[in-house]
């Protein structure tokens, strides 16, 4: 069986953020709300201090705790290992987001598609996208497999300024994430968690 | 239902239109995914090898800007007389008929009376070819910043250097980079997404980086060591390493700075050329020990060093001439300015000479060229200062030092547009220089037209902050008139000019106002009439601009229908041409500025007012053949190509480059003589020097006036510094990341001035003040305090965005003797005191996000 995934590669990564946006107009989340996101830090004192990136998404783990978690099976895990939610069957309980150690639940707050950004009217672009959220239930990630079903890599993929996003099917010994996670050792976070992430992380 | 309905029915129904992204002014090539007239995607266009496919976060957002609900629509006349920041305009919504009727009439007055009353501030970098309306109305004026705290130094050394606009190290194979002041290929400057893909490969492959930059900039993030420094003395710093390659290791391209630059030319103790009676320059014949003209002597008996005794003088080479400036620049000394430790400015120059493998060579497409892998990039920050010929000066030194300039590896030239480097023959076998780019050289004149006393910048920029001196004290200059009307074209004067106070009084003075733009901005408040322009995915032009490796037009095409009732800002300026009488000059100022008027079958006809694709088809035709006209780009997108090893590599030939910039030197005596014989003596010719070194600026002495710290900008990916501001896509990302959030202070600093994350504080300049939330960060010099690019606008007509209320541009000084002049760059950073203004944060607030999952 296949089992998508990505590599990010943090030494490639300058955390431009590109993803967050073209994630965001990708799937035309409501405000508030990204898949996509990178996490900025410092480390270390003047002047041996430096600033880290670490993009961050729905890490599809196979052994997803966000579906165990889900009392209605909304919540659910393709053949291809993409984790997915039907909102018909998402009644908005969020024990999803609770069970998901990495954040990447988002919870469609009652309201918050009346209105477009800064409280507007929808934009025609707005009316298009919204039809895929409901409110009342929980959102996530896709890993933009509406554009992988017709062959085409996730948008945050597509757009990298530096490849840092290596997308591809981690079971394939061939694949390049596959080799990449292998030759440098890719890791994923919160390992603790034992959530078996389809998103694994190259060093910087 | 599934959460992909909407992704899927664009993929099914939607068809890909490729055009040119316009959310920065260089123009990646884009695809934007339309479904049902409703624009639903934009990638990087993949068959563009500008960007690859790829696009930077404010590409990815140009949807925001076409449904950004505060966009203008339709054309607006203001009906409150009172005019000022806390003023409403109180539009209303008028017709395009009447919206013109009232510019004819009050700028037609002007028109027909004196024309250099009309200032101008164009501000759209993707349609520079319509930079000369302001030339055809009959107004020299440019009411803006017009990018000088970028460029005011930076092109003119450049176009004097190699014919060259821009610069940036060789990505393929440059080994060693020093990246100082500068956001190339981490988050600012050219073509972002191609060049972040370019410098990514680059350090994958192996090549080290060294980021000087007061602040932990992305590339000081990325970079295997990051070297703070004081704002304002970068020149230094490079000017001690120079010193350590010259005095100290004695290793430089010696073959190169003989045969290839002005280096070996004998200069005279009048600092110009020892010329002899036919006016040929002089190099030193080590054999026949005696001087001789430069093209006679063997290469190899050429002397590139030495003082020599020549009719009673003693002359020198250019070449030993700054090796006798540079003997006091040691690193100790350059170490007291610069805050750098000695040894690292040692280190660092021996490890680049060594980087620089001086004496190898590489071939590239059947061609052998020298192999430099080591260079020097630098751009906004290390450069934009009130020495800014001396900075720019140094740095194409420092690289010439090893040889590296338009080699393999090095340092290379990147020509405006399609045009290429711009080569001529000069004298004594030099290239041409070529300081000015955007428009022919101004003749000098006085009394001066215009108000950025253009014509006292024989080799300068536009430099648009010597506006408001001009304006308010006209008397000091000669203007003999006084300006009445303003015309704006995407541009935000009272945001972009320094001391924003005197701006507004300028705006003040004026009798009427008139805006082209998208939105509303802190400039267009003061407009009486705004007439709506279109975003780029609803507008035409072909785009070629600033491109590091590529070179060819883009075309820009509307993806939807328009939204409103707006026009493409051609149709609007062409139309006010011909409203208010002057279209045939229009169109000859066209024919001129498109390089039409060298290919005749192109020439507009005077009388015909053009269509903006007719105008386009004939740009297009006239650059490309009747086979790529404008249906041809419409299907194909671009024309974008890589420049070829002979367009990139030395592409003038044997011509030798300046060295030592006699020609500054005497353009500066030259101006004097002409001021002088005006009367005017109390004008800046201090750098006019045919040679760079060590001099404290006007901001450094600032210090000794008790203004403790620096206060410095910063531009990162996620904004321009002016117009995504607006966009609640993109400040949603910007809030949350700290250095987004208020002015950066040095974590130690904060602690010793009693001020914590989130508290409000005031800084001063002498020009002004602002306020901002403290954001204590410990990447940044304990002198040093920043304004990011997402914190420094005013006002914007989005209300949901917060404004940060941290105007930088008010600290600086706008003045001539705060600016070069020589280039009329202005200077960009501000000496400032730093008070706690109130309580805010908590003393041991972190600025780090905190969900951040851990790796374990």
């Amino acid at each position: 069986m296949p089992r998508l995934g990505m590599v990010i590669d943090l030494k490639r990564c300058i955390g431009c953020n590109a993803c967050v946006l073209a994630c965001k107009q990708e799937n035309g989340t409501p405000p508030g709300i990204h898949f996509a996101r990178v996490i900025t830090r410092e480390v270390g004192t003047y002047p041996q201090s430096k600033r880290t990136f670490l993009p961050v998404l729905c890490n599809h783990c196979d052994d997803a705790p966000c579906v165990k978690a889900c009392p209605t099976g909304a919540s659910y895990t393709r053949p291809d290992g993409i984790v997915l939610v039907d909102n018909d069957l998402c009644i908005g309980c969020r024990a999803c987001a609770v069970a998901c150690p990495y954040m990447n639940r988002h919870y469609v707050a009652p309201g918050l598609l009346q209105a477009g950004y800064d409280g507007k009217p929808l934009s025609p672009y707005e009316a298009l996208k919204y039809l895929d959220f409901q409110e009342g239930t929980t959102s996530k990630c896709t890993l933009c497999a509406h554009r992988i079903d017709r062959g085409l890599e996730p948008a945050c993929v597509v757009t990298c300024p530096t490849d840092a996003r290596i997308f591809g099917d981690l079971e394939d010994q061939n694949s390049r994430p596959r080799k990449l996670i292998e030759e440098r050792k890719g890791w994923t976070l919160l390992p603790e968690s034992n959530t078996k992430p389809s998103v694994y992380y190259l060093d910087a | 239902m599934t959460a992909t309905n909407s992704g899927s029915k664009a993929l099914d129904r939607g068809r890909w239109i490729t055009s040119t992204c316009g959310m920065c002014l260089h123009g990646c090539g884009i695809r934007v995914l339309v479904v049902d007239g409703v624009a639903s995607t934009i990638e990087g266009d993949p068959t563009n090898p500008d960007n690859l496919g790829k696009l930077c976060p404010k590409g990815n957002s140009g949807i925001a800007r076409l449904y950004d609900s505060s966009r203008v629509l339709r054309p607006l006349k203001r009906t409150n007389p009172n005019k000022g920041p806390g003023e409403d305009p109180k539009w209303v919504e008028i017709g395009w008929d009447e919206a013109y009727e009232i510019v004819t009439r009050e700028l037609g007055k002007i028109h027909m009376t004196d024309p250099r009353k009309l200032l101008c501030a164009f501000g759209d970098f993707q349609r520079i070819v319509l930079w000369g309306w302001p030339a055809a109305f009959g107004s020299p004026n440019f009411f803006t910043s017009l990018g000088n705290y970028c460029g005011g130094s930076y092109h003119p050394v450049n176009g004097s250097v190699d014919g060259s606009f821009a610069s940036i190290n060789d990505y393929k194979y440059c080994n060693y980079w020093i990246q100082i002041g500068s956001g190339d290929g981490f988050s600012s400057h050219l073509h972002l997404s191609g060049s972040a893909k370019r410098m990514a490969d680059a350090r994958m492959r192996g090549m080290k980086l060294v980021s000087i930059d007061p602040r932990c900039s992305v590339a000081g993030a990325k970079a295997d060591e990051w070297i703070p420094i004081v704002p304002g003395t970068d020149r230094a710093f490079v000017l001690g390493m120079a010193h350590v390659l010259v005095h100290e290791l004695g290793i430089y391209d010696r073959e190169f700075l003989r045969d290839r630059t002005n280096a070996p030319y004998l200069v005279g103790p009048d600092g110009l050329f020892y010329r002899d009676d036919d006016g040929r320059a002089q190099v030193w014949d080590l054999q026949a020990k005696a001087p001789r003209p430069w093209n006679e002597v063997p290469a190899e008996n050429v002397a590139l060093e030495g003082a020599f005794p020549v009719n009673g003088w003693s002359v020198s080479t250019g070449f030993q001439v700054w090796k006798d400036l540079l003997a006091d620049h040691t690193p100790e000394r350059m170490s007291e300015v610069t805050t750098v430790p000695a040894a690292t400015i040692r280190r660092i120059a021996q490890e680049f000479v060594e980087a620089a493998k001086i004496g190898s060579s590489i071939e590239i497409e059947g061609q052998t060229y020298p192999f430099r892998p080591a260079a020097l990039n630098y751009y906004r920050g290390s450069q934009s200062h009130a020495n800014g010929l001396f900075d720019n000066m140094t740095y194409k030194l420092f690289n010439m030092l090893v040889g590296n300039i338009d080699v393999p590896g090095g340092h290379l030239g990147v020509p405006l547009d399609h045009r290429g480097f711009f080569i001529s023959p000069g004298e004594d076998g030099m290239l041409k220089p070529e300081p000015h780019q955007l428009h022919p050289p101004p003749p000098f004149k006085y009394p001066p037209d215009s108000t950025h006393l253009m014509e006292f910048f024989p080799i300068g920029f536009d430099a648009g902050q010597l506006n408001t001196e001009t304006i308010l004290e006209p008397e000091r200059f000669g203007l003999n008139y006084r300006p009445e009307a303003l015309l704006m074209y995407h541009s935000n004067p009272v945001w972009n000019l320094p001391e924003t106070d005197k701006v507004e009084k300028i705006l003040r003075q004026m009798k009427f106002i008139v805006a082209i733009d998208i939105q509303h901005t802190e400039s267009t408040r003061w407009a009486d009439v705004f007439l709506p322009a279109r975003t780029y995915l609803e507008s035409t032009l072909l785009n070629c601009l600033e491109a590091p490796v590529v070179t060819g037009h883009s075309m820009r095409q509307p993806v939807v229908n328009p939204i409103g009732d707006t026009k493409d800002a051609y149709e609007i300026l062409t139309d006010l041409a011909e409203h208010l009488g002057f279209l045939e000059v229009w169109n000859s100022v066209l024919n001129l500025v498109c390089g039409f008027t060298a290919k005749p079958q192109y020439l507009l006809d005077a009388a015909k007012h053009y269509s903006v694709e007719e105008f386009w088809d004939c740009y297009a035709r006239s650059v490309y053949g009747e086979e790529r006209n404008l249906t041809w780009f419409k299907e194909h997108g671009h024309a974008v190509r890589y420049r070829n090893a002979q367009e990139t590599y030395q592409p003038y030939g044997k011509l030798r480059m300046p060295f030592y910039f006699e020609f500054v030197k005497r353009t500066g005596a030259e101006l004097r003589r002409k001021l002088a014989a005006a009367n005017v003596t109390n004008w800046p010719f201090d750098n006019y020097q045919p040679l760079p070194f060590w001099k404290p600026s006007p901001v450094i002495e600032d210090g000794k006036r008790g203004y403790d710290f620096y206060a410095i900008t910063y531009k990162e990916s996620l904004h321009t510094f002016a117009d995504t501001v607006v966009l609640s896509w993109l400040t949603e990302v910007s809030e949350k990341d700290p250095v987004h959030q208020g002015i950066l202070i040095n974590g130690a600093t904060a602690r010793n001035l009693g001020i914590a994350t989130g508290d409000r504080i005031r800084l001063t300049s002498p020009a002004g003040s602002i306020e901002g939330a403290a954001v204590c960060v410990e990447s940044i010099h304990p002198q040093v305090l920043a304004v990011g690019n997402a914190t420094s606008r005013e006002f914007v007509s989005n209300p949901r965005v917060q404004m940060k209320g941290s105007p930088f541009n008010r600290l600086l000084t706008g003045s001539l003797q705060y600016s070069d002049g020589a280039t009329g760059g202005l200077e960009s950073t501000a000496r400032v005191r730093v008070t706690k203004v109130r309580a805010g944060g908590t003393e041991n607030q972190s600025v780090s996000r905190s969900e951040a999952p851990n790796r374990s």
